[in-house]
């Protein structure tokens, strides 16, 4: 546990000094609100779950950015070699890591969500408690997931083209309940209809947190 | 060279029942009344389907044991069955399309099956890419088990996130009863077992061609040792 939080100390205090991943993955983020909103034709309404599509394919491609720089950081100057001799299991290093995405995904859905609702928010409820329940639970499905390909990916010649490869088809169910779910809350649909929806969204977070934890000492002895 | 033989009498086999069950398709199994001809791709249809889905739960098996036993073995075999299961993932895609066409008067429609077929094919596309990516042997079989089983873990999600959305897809085989008429049932035995067969027979070659590949690297090895 105490190691866990120490990785995740260095990478944010890495990113707060330097701060390339959080930048990039929020101008991305809204650089494609823009380019979507041209998509459709500017200044078109929007109905509650075609917004909710644009929403999630801003976060989710600005956050691939974010993604495959966790890993690649530590091949600079081969620092994963320092984390793999140091005496702290790789299981802590994906702990740590997922968390480290969980953050900058935070962040920077902070800023692209608000921008959000002020392109495309004439139709659409807002209801801050839901929407954050589904925020996170998308993160953590997605940094589950993303944090065991990135370490993957990190050790291979393609880095950054091969992690969007991999991951999007594995986190389809994921986008699918997310985007249903996100449809419906801005929709105005009361909670008891669409909680089914988060449910499914923690058990996929479940179950790809648990299958990283379990595969990631694997990845990691490869690196 | 016995490997060779077994190959052969394989390849023999398959072929023999792979035209009976043709022959049968088209001579003994009765036309469909509402449908007529075209329900005939359905006996290539859904055994393809069914092998790809071997496939794929071959390849997770074979990348469990490989990340277990570091046996070069199962990441050959593995990977044979990826590549066999996505072109039968490929030809499931295309018969069902042929299919809906004339039936459903489209060529494709999002329907949970076809929606969850179409996302094994990414997530398998993508191992490909993946090997394809990567140089070193142990390293690429490492991630290569590594996807195969996140892959896999993945087909029910998949399945139950397209069932969640309505569905026009017949479901022919029910847990009870099958609704089919018995003819029909016996040319559809046939047909899956020369599939099966016919499975067989390719991940055999299929995997023979990187074992042999395995033994030329070592003898290379072995040979730039002897010079230096």
């Amino acid at each position: 546990m105490g190691a866990t939080l120490v990785i995740l100390r260095k990478d944010l205090l890495i990113e707060i000094r330097r701060k390339d991943s959080v930048i990039s993955m929020i101008f991305f983020g809204i650089l494609l609100l823009f380019v979507m909103n041209m998509a459709i034709g500017i200044g078109r309404k929007v109905d509650p779950e075609l917004a909710a599509g644009i929403l999630w394919i801003s976060i989710l491609f600005s956050s691939v950015l974010g993604l495959g720089r966790t890993f690649s950081l530590e091949k600079t100057n081969r620092c994963i070699d320092g984390l793999l001799v140091s005496p702290v299991a790789p299981s802590s290093v994906f702990v740590a890591k997922n968390l480290v995405n969980l953050s900058f995904m935070l962040i920077s859905e902070a800023v692209i969500i608000p921008v959000f609702f002020a392109l495309y928010g004439d139709n659409i409820t807002v209801r801050l408690a839901p929407l954050l329940a589904t925020v996170l639970l998308l993160n953590f499905g997605f940094s589950s997931v993303g944090t065991l390909f990135s370490g993957i990916t990190a050790a291979t010649s393609r880095n950054e083209v091969l992690l969007p490869l991999l991951l999007f088809p594995v986190i389809t169910p994921l986008i699918a309940f997310t985007v249903k779910a996100t449809g419906e809350i801005f929709a105005g649909v009361p909670f008891g209809e669409y909680s089914s929806w988060l449910r499914l969204m923690a058990a996929f977070g479940l179950i790809f947190s648990c299958a990283g934890y379990l595969l990631f000492d694997y990845v990691m002895k490869e690196n | 060279m016995k490997d060779d033989l077994t190959d052969r009498i394989l390849v023999v086999l398959s072929s023999v029942l792979m035209l009976t069950a043709v022959y049968m398709i088209f001579f003994y199994a009765p036309t469909e009344r509402v449908m007529g001809i075209v329900q005939k791709i359905f006996y290539f249809h859904l055994p393809l389907a069914f092998m790809a889905f071997l496939s794929y739960f071959v390849a997770f098996v074979s990348g469990v044991l490989y990340l277990v036993k570091k046996d070069i073995k199962w990441d050959i075999i593995g990977s044979a069955s990826v590549e066999i299961g996505v072109v039968f993932t490929t030809l499931v895609l295309i018969t069902g399309s042929l299919w809906a066409r004339p039936i459903w008067n489209t060529w494709w429609t999002w329907d949970p099956r076809l929606t969850s077929s179409l996302i094994l094919w990414l997530i398998y596309v993508a191992y490909i890419i993946l090997r394809m990516s990567v140089e070193q042997a142990e390293r690429r079989a490492t991630f290569c088990a590594v996807m195969a089983i996140v892959g896999f873990i993945d087909v029910p999600i998949v399945f139950l996130s397209a069932r969640l959305w309505r569905t026009i897809h017949p479901v022919v085989i029910k847990s009870k009863s099958i609704d089919m008429e018995p003819a029909m049932i016996s040319v559809l035995a046939i047909s899956m077992a020369a599939f099966l067969l016919f499975w067989i027979t390719l991940i055999r070659i299929r995997s023979r061609v990187d074992f042999m590949e395995l033994r030329i690297r070592n003898l290379e090895k072995i040979k730039r040792g002897g010079m230096e």
